[in-house]
């Protein structure tokens, strides 16, 4: 069923392509191929979580990558009540509707025989503990090997020497899984790819300072995720680029849309379908940037790169000690010129939703209307049209007032 | 540590006490009983673990004061968080986020025991103490005495008829947690030398047995109910029970930081740390050596870590015929009247099966 659903997606994003070649095309064609090529029988697919792995060590290996986060949660937005039927399988095998539903579409795939194989299944401690405990879960399910990259609260050369181990250790994992070996001069191409594609992703995000913001801000939520899918290849340079490029065709061409207020993002976009962005389009509303869309991390280095990479794992916003994640946001409401910040807190997204307090006095420090709008990412259940657009409306006329 | 100036609270039995007590701290787990979690509102989700919100309520709420350090771990998403909330608006003279690896290879263990290393500096620096390996082993030794005699109550515990009542061992635990360690050990050794005498006078078959597994337990209703349910409590897997007194670390080790960090990683698996396949066959473990008939699994509400293995581990259970029951609760165990009829329920259909 998945299968036939990314085939569906990839031929109509082609078809489209075809007459329209807009870089959102591009990306969706790639996804979709990626997540197509984890069903072909020779594959060797390692399951992983495309928005925190180190991706360029997977890109130095002949394998597929596979994360049923993003994988699943393709589906709400297209079709929310299948989506639903799909949860409730699992919540059928006793897994509580007070879990993230990302989890719940996950598993209840499973128990439904949508997913491709698992060669092996890696998972991160970066954001949540639920994405690990489904990875462990499914590992069972598979009888395969679970591996999860642990990612210490605090920076040090101790976490450092720690997190740049177990990637070793995955490393070697992967060879077998694989059956290669190890290619350094591979693995060091593939760090190149990711710098010059860091290099990229930080001019879009000074091209998303721009008023009128110049592109889309759903679409710049959902790349801070996905978009790390792609590190360690050529290809994630090449979308940034043509986005860059489609933006300043945009501003060239003045059909920038119209932009009243600017919004900074916090934590996750729905990928459910809502009526957020047609409220936001509606009133002139312009998300202009992601906290997680920010080049939070430094240039990997070459010739270490299992430091480089750990690195980057331990710089990441949402771990360490919250002054990590203050200090990116802080940064951002000083260099984007927003009029307003909103953290979307999904339901179960413990460590995101657990930092509202302070968040929003960070925000009220700096006189910034804060709105929590909460949610839920994929389960329709859980959101209400309604009261969306009353906590909306309420914070625009909040935002005109200061303004 | 009798008369140490200063107290040292706790909120994870992955935190060694050795290393406070070894700096002539007392360490005190803290529990958050009797607090209206309500207060922390303000500051957290409701739909957060209850836990984690009462121990914030009791900071908030100043309840906490007369503590002058609390050691948190990155237990799971919400401690963590409460962890950064603790120090923004409660605040300790001493506030330490002590980390401790997920998995338990020995990368993890030489991690951890660097970790420990931090961490006794910390407590150095900030109380003017020095750490030595000499009270460093001392104090392990004096943790191992408490961890001796509570794993030879448990070892009675394996006798059928059931020669202690479940929930009274439970609560002397309990009580160890929150004393020093040289009162309870004395206290433990005349518990455990009147226990003795007790098995020797009882006989006959005894009631349905039962094993509690799960998290944060730190009331007696659950034990209650399953006794006025006519049952034992054989045995109790969760974090405020057997997995804070098994296994010894090892003594006067050239390196105890590294003897420490084997033993608490290596101690009876909790649900943060990885492999679930392990998990459930130490559980297995658990019930055979305690000859249960049944297990309790139980989670306070919103625990991702016990919410997502609960079904596989339910089903593994089933398709060994252990029956189980799953109950969730809310820390403070104001639903046990709404699980009364569930534990009363599953008692019978253990009796039943037993005849």
């Amino acid at each position: 069923m998945l299968k036939n659903f990314y085939e569906q997606m990839r031929k109509s994003s082609e078809e489209e392509f075809q007459r329209r070649p807009r870089a959102w095309l591009m990306y969706t064609i790639q996804l979709t191929s990626t997540l197509l090529k984890a069903f072909e029988e020779d594959a060797k697919v390692v399951w992983t979580t495309y928005y925190s792995f180190p991706m360029e060590l997977l890109a130095a290996f002949n394998v597929v990558p596979f994360d049923f986060e993003i994988a699943c949660n393709l589906l709400p937005g297209a079709d929310p009540k299948c989506s639903v039927d799909i949860m409730t399988k699992a919540e059928a095998r006793g897994y509580s509707l007070d879990l993230c539903s990302f989890h719940r579409l996950a598993l209840g795939s499973y128990f439904q025989g949508y997913f491709p194989r698992a060669d092996l299944l890696l998972s991160t401690s970066h954001f949540c503990d639920g994405k690990t405990k489904t990875n462990q879960i499914l590992a069972q399910y598979y009888g395969k090997e679970a591996i999860m990259l642990d990612i210490p609260n605090e920076l040090s050369k101790e976490s450092v020497a720690y997190v740049s181990g177990q990637l070793q250790t995955i490393a070697c994992k992967l060879e077998e899984v694989s059956a290669h070996k190890l290619d350094f001069d591979r693995l060091r191409e593939c760090v190149r790819a990711s710098n010059r594609a860091r290099i990229a992703y930080g001019r879009l995000g000074e091209l998303f300072k721009t008023k009128p913001f110049p592109w889309d801000g759903a679409r710049l939520c959902n790349l801070s995720i996905i978009g790390n899918m792609f590190a360690g290849t050529p290809f994630q340079e090449q979308l940034y680029l043509k986005i860059i490029e489609e933006c300043e065709q945009r501003m060239a061409e003045g059909t920038v849309l119209p932009e009243e207020f600017r919004i900074l993002w916090l934590a996750w976009f729905p990928a459910q379908r809502t009526n957020i962005n047609e409220i936001f389009r509606k009133n002139k509303v312009s998300i202009v940037m992601s906290e997680l869309a920010r080049v939070y991390w430094d240039e990997l280095d070459e010739a270490n790169p299992f430091e480089g990479m750990a690195l980057r794992c331990l710089k990441n916003p949402y771990v360490g000690p919250i002054e990590q994640r203050l200090n990116g946001v802080n940064r951002l409401l000083d260099q984007y010129a927003v009029d307003g910040a909103i953290h979307f807190s999904t339901t179960a997204c413990r460590h995101a939703n657990a930092s509202f307090r302070l968040i929003k006095d960070a925000v009220a420090k700096r006189d910034i209307p804060f709105l929590v709008l909460d949610g839920d990412m994929s389960d329709e259940r859980s959101y209400s049209v309604e009261k969306t657009r009353f906590l909306l409306e309420s914070f625009i006329e909040l935002m005109a007032a200061r303004k | 540590m009798k008369n140490a100036r200063y107290r040292i609270g706790w909120l994870c039995s992955f935190v060694p006490e050795e290393i406070v007590m070894a700096a002539g701290l007392l360490p005190l787990r803290l529990s958050g009983q009797g607090e209206a979690a309500t207060v922390a509102d303000a500051y957290i989700y409701s739909n957060l673990c209850p836990y984690v919100r009462s121990i914030l309520a009791l900071g908030i709420n100043g309840k906490a004061n007369g503590l002058d350090g609390l050691v948190f771990v990155r237990s799971c998403d919400g401690m963590r968080r409460m962890y950064d909330l603790w120090r923004s608006y409660v605040g300790t003279r001493f506030t330490y986020m002590l980390e401790v690896p997920k998995n338990r290879d020995g990368t993890a263990m030489e991690y951890y025991a660097s970790q420990l290393r931090k961490f006794a500096s910390a407590l150095e620096q900030e109380f003017g103490v020095k750490i030595t390996t000499a009270s460093l082993n001392q104090a392990v030794k004096t943790a191992n005495q408490v961890r001796k005699l509570m794993q030879q109550i448990y070892k009675l515990q394996r006798g059928v008829p059931l020669p202690l009542p479940g929930s009274e061992v439970f609560q002397l635990g309990l009580e160890g947690m929150r004393m020093d360690k040289e009162s309870f050990v004395a206290k433990l050794k005349k518990y455990y030398s009147k226990a003795k005498s007790q098995v020797k006078q009882r006989g006959g078959k005894g009631k349905v047995r039962v094993l509690i597994s799960g998290n944060v337990v730190d009331r007696p209703e659950l034990f209650n109910l399953i006794e006025a349910a006519g049952a034992d409590v054989a045995a109790a897997d969760l974090c405020t029970a057997m997995r804070y007194f098994d296994y010894p670390v090892e003594e006067n080790s050239d390196d105890p930081y590294l003897a420490l960090a084997q033993r608490y990683l290596g101690k009876l698996r909790c649900a943060r740390i990885t492999g679930l396949a392990e998990h459930f066959a130490e559980l297995k473990e658990l019930v055979k050596t305690y000859a249960v008939d049944g297990v309790v699994y139980t989670s306070v509400k919103f625990c991702d870590q016990h919410l997502y293995d609960a079904p596989y581990l339910m089903e593994k259970l089933k398709d060994d015929r252990i029956p189980v029951l799953f109950l969730e609760n809310d820390y403070t165990w104001g639903n046990i009247g709404q699980l009364k009829t569930r534990v009363e329920a599953f008692v019978e259909m253990l009796d039943s099966g037993r005849r």
